[in-house]
C-alpha cells in the first residue's frame, strides 16, 4: 500500500473537482495520485449539498449522471421568501436539481477516479510543495505521522477554501478581504415539513447572505445561513434565532452540524503557474449569489483535466502550456460568474423594506429571468414600485 | 498565548484556516497555530462561525 515516487501529477483534495480531474486524466493515459487528508471523502463537507440538474456539463464529458444512490432530494424549482413572509415559487425544467448526498457523491467521483486508473489514498495529507531549482517538482505527503515524498510534473490544487499548497505556490496572495467571503453554519435536520423545492429566506434574517432550507428527504433537510464575513456577526445565533420564531421547525430534531466559510467574490484570475494547476472551490470557482460550487468545480476540473492531457502529450508543463485552461475558464464561466458578483454588490446594499417591495413586484416569470441573467425586466417593474432605488439598481442595466 | 481556541465550541470548519494570510493556521486532527506566524490580524476570530476564537494582543 505504499504511494509510488512518481506521478505526472498529484491532485490534492478529493472533492468533485479533485476527483473529477483525475477521472480525466487517468482515462487521457497519465498517472495520476489523488489524495485527501479526510479519513473518509465526502465527509464531513462545508456545503449545503445543493446542484442544478444539467449545469455540470463541460464539452466531451456531458455524459455524466448523478447516481440516484447519491441523491438525497429530487428538486423541482425554488422559493424565494421576503422578511415579510411573501414569496415566489419558480418552478420548471430549467430549476431543477438534487440535493446531493455528499458522503455518497464524493466517494463515487473518487472511485470513478479510481476505475479510471488514478492512485486514490484518503487519509493522506499534503504537507507542502517540493522544489527544487525554484521549480515544483511534487509534493511532501503526511500518511500515518510518516513523510513521503512524491514527484511530479504537475501539482494540481483541489484543496476548497484552505488552499494551503495554492497558497504555498502563490495564489491569492495575500489572502481573503472578509468582505468576499460568507461565513456559514448548518444543520441536518430531521422531522421538518418540505416540499420539492428549496427554499431561500432573504433579509436581515441573514445579513449579507440567506437562509436556506434544502429537502434531503420527505422530512429532512439542510438548514443554514450564510452572512457576510466582513460583519464579525456570529451566523449559529442568527440561524437559531431564524429556528426558533418559526413553528414550523418546532420538532426538527438535529443530525449533524457543519459550518465553513466560501468566497462570494471574483474567481481567481490567474489558474496556473509552471508545474501547477488551482482548480474549485480553492480557484474562489463559486458563485457569489448562491455560494454554490459543486457544478462549477467538476466543471473547472474537467476542462483542467482536459488541459493537462493536451500538456502531458507535448512534455511541456510550462504555465504558457496549461494556460488554455485559464482562457477557457475565464472566457466562459468566469464572464458569466463576474455578472452575478456585479448583482451581488447590488442586492447587499438592500434593506427589509426593499426586498418586501422587490418580491412584490415580481413573478414567477420576472424571477426566472433574473436567475438565468437578464435583469432589465425586473428592474424595470421594481422601479415602477420604488423609483428611489433607481442609485442602487441602475448599474445592473447599464452593463 | 495570541491563539486562543475554545475546542469546545470549535466544528473543524477550518474557516479561520482559509482567512489567514499568513498561513498560520492548518487544520489536522484539530485546528493548529504557527504562533511564530501571526500579526494577529483578527481575520480568523471574526469569521469563525461559532465565534470560538479568541486573539489576545
Amino acid at each position: 500500500m505504499n504511494f509510488k515516487e512518481e506521478y505526472d501529477a498529484v491532485v490534492v483534495g478529493a472533492g468533485p473537482a479533485g476527483s473529477v480531474f483525475a477521472k480525466v486524466a487517468a482515462e487521457g493515459g497519465m498517472s495520476v495520485l489523488l489524495i485527501d487528508k479526510k479519513k473518509s471523502i465526502g465527509s464531513p463537507v462545508r456545503c449545503g449539498e445543493g446542484i442544478g440538474e444539467g449545469k455540470w456539463k463541460w464539452g466531451k464529458h456531458s455524459n455524466f449522471r448523478v447516481p440516484e444512490k447519491a441523491v438525497a432530494a429530487h428538486i423541482g424549482g425554488a422559493l424565494l421568501v421576503a422578511p415579510n413572509g411573501n414569496s415566489i415559487t419558480v418552478r420548471n425544467e430549467g430549476t431543477k436539481g438534487f440535493v446531493l448526498e455528499r458522503k455518497i457523491f464524493d466517494k463515487f467521483l473518487a472511485a470513478e477516479a479510481a476505475r479510471a486508473g488514478a492512485h486514490v489514498r484518503a487519509n493522506t495529507g499534503a504537507k507542502n510543495l517540493l522544489i527544487k531549482g525554484g521549480k515544483i517538482c511534487g509534493v511532501r505527503l503526511e500518511y500515518f505521522g510518516e513523510e513521503f515524498e512524491v514527484r511530479s510534473d504537475l501539482v494540481v490544487s483541489a484543496e476548497g477554501m484552505e488552499a494551503r499548497i495554492a497558497r504555498e505556490a502563490g495564489f491569492g496572495l495575500p489572502s481573503f478581504s472578509l468582505y468576499d467571503v460568507d461565513t456559514c453554519f448548518e444543520y441536518e435536520m430531521v422531522n421538518v415539513e418540505v416540499s420539492d423545492l428549496i427554499e431561500i429566506y432573504l433579509g436581515s434574517c441573514a445579513p449579507r447572505g440567506y437562509v436556506w432550507v434544502f429537502p434531503k428527504g420527505r422530512d429532512c433537510a439542510n438548514v443554514g445561513i450564510g452572512v457576510g464575513g466582513h460583519l464579525g456577526l456570529n451566523p449559529k445565533k442568527l440561524l437559531d434565532k431564524f429556528i426558533d420564531s418559526s413553528p414550523r421547525f418546532k420538532k426538527a430534531e438535529v443530525l449533524e452540524e457543519k459550518g465553513g466559510v466560501i468566497s462570494v467574490g471574483e474567481c481567481l484570475k490567474e489558474l496556473v503557474k509552471d508545474n501547477f494547476m488551482v482548480i474549485g472551490t480553492a480557484a474562489h470557482q463559486v458563485d457569489p449569489i448562491h455560494g454554490g460550487g459543486i457544478a462549477l468545480a467538476m466543471k473547472a476540473g474537467a476542462i483542467a483535466g482536459d488541459t493537462a492531457i493536451e500538456a502531458w502529450r507535448k512534455k511541456d508543463f510550462s504555465k504558457k502550456s496549461l494556460s488554455p485552461y485559464t482562457e477557457q475558464w475565464n472566457s466562459t464561466e468566469a464572464k458569466r460568474l463576474d455578472k452575478k458578483l456585479v448583482l451581488r454588490k447590488v442586492i447587499e446594499q438592500l434593506n427589509d423594506s426593499d426586498y418586501n417591495a422587490i418580491i412584490e413586484a415580481l413573478d414567477e416569470k420576472e424571477l426566472d429571468k433574473v436567475l438565468k441573467g437578464e435583469y432589465k425586466s425586473a428592474v424595470a417593474r421594481v422601479l415602477l414600485k420604488r423609483p428611489q432605488l433607481l442609485k442602487v439598481l441602475g448599474v445592473l442595466i447599464t452593463n | 498565548m495570541v491563539f486562543n481556541l475554545d475546542k469546545r465550541k470549535c466544528i473543524l470548519c477550518a474557516g479561520c484556516v482559509s482567512v489567514c494570510p499568513k498561513l498560520a493556521l492548518s487544520l489536522k486532527e484539530s485546528i493548529v497555530c504557527d504562533e511564530s506566524l501571526c500579526i494577529k490580524c483578527l481575520a480568523c476570530e471574526k469569521v469563525c462561525p461559532v465565534n470560538a476564537i479568541k486573539i489576545l494582543k
